[in-house]
């Protein structure tokens, strides 16, 4: 392959990768450990590294006392302008449950439902423009599982 | 997929009802089919995206998404698109009201 025809594929690559590329952050190609791990710990370590989030700023709203484990409603609130949200549990054999991509100026303010087969804690991580992390831990009963438990 | 988007004042609400079994690994076997689930969705108005998410097994079974943002008018059109593990698609546009 000549020079000119190597860079001409280079360019057509380079143009064709946008197209594609619809996911700013497809956080399941790029951090694929987090989604292995078993531990909200370990889940956490693969998504951002070794950090220590500080313990405010973020809100969970979620039933103390959840009686369909199959869908449980879990929002997250946060005043923080944020780069992602991550959210974990600590009920199913791996840990981590969604993470959002927060597009610039969004606001952090978002509601799911999810699975706990038994009850566990969740964790909610908050990823500051600002480089700092944020987070919040709550406990939820569960009574019947979910997660074909 | 249902897909709702209102906006209050200056702040689009939405809500998103996805329709997939949304199963993991563990909860396939246990129903003997193969696991599969959203591993992505995706909100844009135009060429903005204004919303997106990455998944796992662990989000319900037809999985409801709520979110909000700014910067977008009345009947402007909102396209959600999700993807699951084996890499279907499902897009669906919804006008701001």
């Amino acid at each position: 392959m000549n020079r000119r025809k190597f860079l001409g594929l280079g360019l057509a690559a380079v143009a064709l990768v946008p197209a594609t590329a619809l996911h700013a952050t497809d956080y399941r190609k790029e951090k694929p450990d987090t989604w292995k791990a078993e531990g909200t710990a370990d889940a956490i370590k693969g998504l951002y590294g070794d950090i220590t989030p500080i313990e405010e700023g973020v809100k969970i709203k979620a039933p103390k006392l959840a009686e369909n484990g199959g869908a449980i409603p879990v929002f997250i609130k946060s005043d923080k302008p944020a780069k992602s949200v991550a959210l974990f549990q600590d009920a199913n054999p791996r840990s981590a449950v969604a993470v959002w991509t927060v597009p610039e100026g969004g606001i952090v303010d978002y509601g799911i439902k999810i699975k706990m087969r038994k009850s566990g804690k969740i964790t909610a991580i908050v990823e500051g423009t600002d480089g700092k992390f944020y987070s919040k831990v709550l406990p939820i009963e569960v009574s019947i599982g979910g997660c074909g438990g | 997929m249902k897909v709702k988007a209102k906006l209050k004042g200056d702040v689009v609400k939405v809500k998103v009802l996805a329709k997939h079994q949304n199963v993991g690994p563990e909860e396939a076997k246990k129903k003997n089919i193969e696991p599969n689930f959203i591993t992505s969705v995706i909100a844009k108005v135009g060429d903005k995206v204004v919303f997106e998410v990455s998944g796992s097994g662990f989000i319900s079974k037809n999985p409801l998404f709520k979110f909000q943002f700014k910067g977008a008018n009345k009947g402007d059109e909102l396209e959600v698109t999700w993807t699951d593990l084996k890499g279907n698609t499902k897009t669906k546009k919804a006008k701001i009201k």
